[in-house]
């Protein structure tokens, strides 16, 4: 009896939920909207036969298939939006509100009636708006779900964006991203900010890093030919204003960019979907065989010599070319990269052509782009660059330290210049007084005058006198590194490396390496070990030839048995390395950086990992 | 026929009996005898045996987990054929379909939420019921066989349930089916062979759609319903559930043959007199002679009947209420170029992936195929027949020692891997 009972009342708890499920899946908002929507259209009409029409009329999924454009779309939106095409519901509240006319989007009066351009039958909802065209609940249709990519343009953020950014990213411009995927013309009139986008992109020089098919082909940064699709406003928007925040290892510099600036590289950058509707698959396919001349209409082209001159023409290139997105010449400034409005007397010509083809040769770990322009034109602007000498005007020792070495050695000179995060290797620490007073003035006096190879040390040496370079050490000393320094104690190490460079060195070199060098100085050698991400100054990239190869071995020595004081570098003579295994790992780190690529020693550290 | 003669309409008042007794062979039964019948004659009941042990009915005994499985099969049976009117394995149109359940196919939502629920609500309860057989000690003879039988079942379950999950084609089925497949391809020597047979690709992509779906829908559950069929075969061969050695013992004192027949006087015949057994009573077993052992068992109709529909209701309801109150995740549409951080296999997986993190190899291949192996071999081990068919019995400490150690540490494991793992598999904590 008490399982019959049991039984009943399961079986009843069974009904009810059947009845809540029921309840659940029949009864839909949108079939009362179509219900309201009637009898409000009843009370409008002017017909009896229109009347009867709507009194047959009863709820059902109104939905658009649009083939046109890309793959299928099935925009179910009209069906609680059922009034959007009825003029008499202009003034009415959502969802029954028709869409606006606008002269902007085509719209025409014709014998006393509005018509569209844009025909909904035709287009659909969600080519212009986004949105999930199939959905039928409004979570989902406008695309509040977190999961879906492309909520409503301009009018839905999702809750998992950034309520920072949440009121900026809305209005009615950012669906200029979709009139993009028709309208690809340059400069269409009622695309404003996705036109101000791209001229940005170049004027922000954007186009140097990143790629964008048939705009840009910059290497460095990720291909954003398809950003557009992959990514949802929240995400660019914070990529263009706080690159780091979603990858910690980005070395995108933070542009000093307004409001508004931003929004017109938001929605640009949400306008290129890789694909776009106006383009045929012929076009991409002849695109394709094209592919070994670039088509890069956007970024600036070579520029027929107007001007005979070519240090005008290398004016006319640097400024075109948006070098002072980054760097700063003369009034203009990026605050990101060094200043080169005196770069004539600090680099000579062709140091700056070698680096303009490829920093990294000379500079190994900078973040500059290899720019792909042609050799002339790296000669006009290096012309340029190289007419830069005036000298800037100097004072006392502080003013000196104000005007050349603020911007990377900081105003307290410990090394965190507005520009700074941008260098690598980082800036020294004036402040850092174990490092400042255990190296002999000579030293310093010698990295100014000659600047420091294979960083962003420039040479001084013709914008200073030996005196101004003393007295600015002196300011150095007296108001950053503050201790009284005292005297060096000279260590004992050899001028020459004892131990004579053999294959079978490099291999002992290579071993005591791997175990002891590889938490700070990386597996690579690079500088980036597990470690170094926590360590100010950062432990030396020992690819960095012309840095290696300029250090005496007297000093490798010295900074491997005895530590760089002030730094993570320890003392390796406390460890138990004698000088002949210091001798084997300077014949490693040499081996490293004879040649260029030495693929001989390169392949002497890869073997095995 | 003079009979019939009297009323020319009997042909029409008799065909409702007549069509009754043309199915189902008698009438409600309210005998001994017909009630024996009903499961006889019945095809859908002729499974059960005419008589249960009482003990069998004993709800803590099972607990109704078995059976529980199997409803959650034949509802996820259900469901997903309905479902397969509306889906298409393709990578591009799978997800819309997707989207269509979702948004406008009537009781779409639904049933792909009771499909989901009860997959994930099948391998809990597979896996508690082979618990529950283990600490029952009921695999031992003459049940090995019917034990390896379940855990070729369980396989099967976590295999049916893996493969329905690549099908929304969204991220999390994207992901998830990488990362177990990924598991499957560190086996030693034949690792990428099964990997490229299961996705019939290098990568997770059209092919594996096709192939999972196959499986899914075709392959696995038809061997699963022959397995079940031959689990449950076995069970009645084998001589029903398992019950303790004492549940027959009559504490009067010896056997007599004054104890009460099964079945006496049915439909006023002495049945005993007549001996006519059927060969339903060569079931093997120790009691298989009728009517001269002390007799605790009671008529399958009704008694095991209800208890199995009371079983069949709770477990609906709890399907679909979990239905009606939790929708079944659906992530964005797959993006090969932005795998999620982290990529989390599905939760009964987790304990592998978790596992996987500290050691590919051992993790994911060694350790699963060890206990996999181990499982199989149980009964062949475990052969004292001491402590069969109670829980937890005091002869089998050690076994269920090692058991519960077994169990514990693999729930803790897919806890870890559920909870507490956050970017870059790093420890995090949920709260």
């Amino acid at each position: 009896m008490k399982m019959r009972l049991s039984l009943a009342i399961a079986s009843l708890a069974i009904l009810v939920v059947h009845g809540f499920v029921f309840y659940q899946q029949f009864f839909h908002k949108w079939e009362s909207y179509q219900t309201s929507y009637f009898d409000q259209a009843r009370t409008l009409a002017k017909t009896d036969a229109e009347r009867e029409a709507l009194a047959a009329r009863s709820p059902k999924i109104e939905q658009i298939i649009v083939t046109q454009f890309g793959s299928t779309r099935v925009d179910r939106c009209t069906t609680c939006h059922i009034g959007s095409d009825d003029p008499r519901f202009k003034d009415a509240p959502h969802p029954y509100k028709a869409h606006p006319y606008s002269e902007a989007l085509g719209d025409k009066e014709v014998g006393g009636k509005m018509e569209r351009r844009h025909k909904f039958s035709d287009i659909g909802c969600t080519v212009c708006h986004d949105g999930q065209g199939r959905g039928l609940q409004e979570f989902y249709a406008h695309g509040e779900d977190e999961f879906w990519t492309e909520p409503m343009l301009g009018y839905v953020t999702q809750e998992n964006w950034k309520p920072e950014y949440k009121e900026k990213l809305k209005g009615t411009e950012f669906m200029e991203a979709n009139c993009a995927q028709c309208h690809t013309e340059k400069n269409f009139k009622s695309t404003p900010m996705v036109n101000k986008g791209r001229e940005l992109f170049t004027a922000k020089n954007c186009y140097g890093c990143h790629r964008i098919e048939g705009i840009s082909n910059g290497t460095l940064g990720p291909d954003l030919t398809d950003v557009g699709k992959k990514w949802n406003l929240n995400y660019l928007h914070e990529s263009v204003v706080d690159p780091r925040a979603n990858s910690a290892t980005s070395f995108m510099p933070k542009f000093n960019l307004t409001d508004d600036e931003v929004k017109a590289l938001v929605i640009f950058l949400k306008s290129r979907r890789g694909f776009n509707y106006a383009e045929t698959t012929l076009d991409r396919y002849r695109a394709t065989l094209n592919k070994s001349q670039p088509a890069v209409s956007d970024s600036p082209a070579p520029t027929t010599p107007v001007v005979a001159d070519s240090v005008k023409l290398g004016e006319q290139l640097v400024n075109e070319r948006a070098c002072a997105a980054c760097h700063k010449i003369g009034e203009k400034d990026g605050g990101i990269a060094p200043d080169i409005s005196f770069e004539g007397l600090l680099k000579d010509d062709p140091w700056i052509v070698a680096h303009f083809k490829d920093p990294r040769s000379l500079v190994p770990d900078s973040i500059m782009p290899t720019f792909g322009f042609t050799d002339a034109d790296y000669k006009s602007m290096s012309a340029y660059l190289g007419s830069l000498n005036k000298p800037p005007a100097l004072g006392n020792a502080q003013e000196i330290y104000q005007n050349l070495c603020i911007r990377c050695h900081g105003d307290k000179g410990d090394g965190h210049g507005m520009i700074a995060t941008y260098l690598d290797p980082y800036p020294r620490d004036f402040t850092n007084a174990g490092f400042m007073n255990s190296k002999p003035e000579d030293r310093f006096v010698n990295s100014i005058k000659n600047g420091v190879g294979g960083t962003s040390m420039p040479a001084w040496g013709k914008v200073l006198s030996d005196d101004q370079i003393k007295g600015v050490l002196a300011y150095i000393a007296e108001n950053f590194t503050k201790e009284k320094r005292g005297e060096i104690r000279p260590r004992n190490v050899p001028e020459q490396n004892p131990v004579a460079m053999s294959i079978d060195s490099v291999a002992r070199g290579e071993s005591i390496y791997l175990t002891r060098c590889t938490g700070c100085h990386g597996r690579k050698a690079d500088g980036k070990g597990a470690n170094s991400l926590d360590i100010l100054p950062r432990p030396r990239n020992l690819l960095n030839s012309t840095f290696v190869n300029q250090s005496t071995d007297r000093r490798l020595f010295e900074s491997i048995l005895y530590g760089v004081q002030g730094t993570a570098m320890p003392p390796w003579i406390d460890y138990g390395l004698t000088n002949n295994d210091v001798g084997d790992l300077v014949n490693f780190i040499r081996s490293l950086n004879q040649g260029k690529k030495d693929p001989a020693a390169m392949s002497l550290l890869v073997k095995g990992h | 026929m003079s009979e019939k003669k009297k009323n020319i309409f009997s042909f029409v008042t008799d065909m409702p009996a007549a069509m009754w007794s043309s199915v189902f062979r008698n009438n409600l039964p309210h005998t001994d005898l017909g009630r024996s019948k009903t499961s006889f004659n019945n095809f859908f009941l002729h499974i059960h045996p005419v008589k249960v042990h009482k003990h069998t009915l004993k709800p803590w005994f099972t607990m109704g987990l078995g059976l529980i499985s199997l409803f959650l099969f034949l509802i996820l049976v259900v469901t997903g054929v309905l479902l397969m009117f509306y889906y298409v394995p393709s990578t591009t149109q799978a997800y819309d379909r997707m989207l269509d359940l979702r948004g406008s196919v009537a009781f779409g939502v639904f049933l792909r939420n009771m499909h989901r629920w009860s997959a994930h609500g099948m391998v809990a309860a597979v896996f508690l019921h082979m618990c529950r057989v283990f600490f029952t000690g009921s695999y031992k003879k003459p049940r090995e066989f019917n034990w390896v039988v379940g855990v070729i079942l369980f396989l099967l379950t976590l295999f049916l349930s893996f493969t329905g999950y690549l099908l929304p084609w969204d991220q999390l089925a994207f992901w998830a089916i990488t990362v177990g497949t990924a598991i499957a391809g560190y086996a030693p020597v034949f690792g990428e062979q099964i990997r490229f047979l299961l996705l019939g690709d290098t990568t997770v992509g059209q092919e594996a759609l096709l192939r999972f779906y196959v499986l899914h829908v075709a392959v696995l559950p038809v061997i699963a319903t022959t397995l079940i069929a031959i689990h449950f075969w076995r069970i009645r061969k084998d001589g029903g559930l398992s019950r303790p050695e004492t549940a027959d013992l009559v504490e009067s004192g010896p056997v007599t043959a004054t104890a009460e027949p099964a079945m006496a006087f049915a439909d006023g015949i002495n049945v005993i007199e007549k001996k006519r057994y059927g060969i339903q009573g060569l079931v093997r077993g120790p009691f298989a002679k009728v009517g001269n052992v002390p007799d605790n068992s009671v008529f399958s109709y009704p008694n095991l009947l209800l208890a199995e529909l009371f079983v069949f209701i709770v477990t609906v309801l709890g399907v679909l209420l979990v239905s009606a109150f939790f929708n079944a995740p659906l992530e964005e549409a797959v993006n090969v170029l932005h795998p999620p951080n982290p990529a989390k296999a599905p939760w009964y997986f987790l304990g592998l992936q978790e596992m996987v993190s500290y050691s590919a190899f051992w993790g994911g291949v060694g350790i699963p195929a060890v206990e996999v192996l181990i499982l199989l071999l149980v009964p062949y081990f475990d052969r004292g027949t001491e402590g069969v068919g109670r829980w937890f019995a005091k002869e089998r400490l050690l076994a269920n020692t090692l058991f519960m150690t077994f169990v514990v540490v693999n729930i803790v494991l897919i806890i870890v891997g559920t909870f507490f793992r956050g970017q870059n598999w790093e420890f995090a904590s949920p709260f």
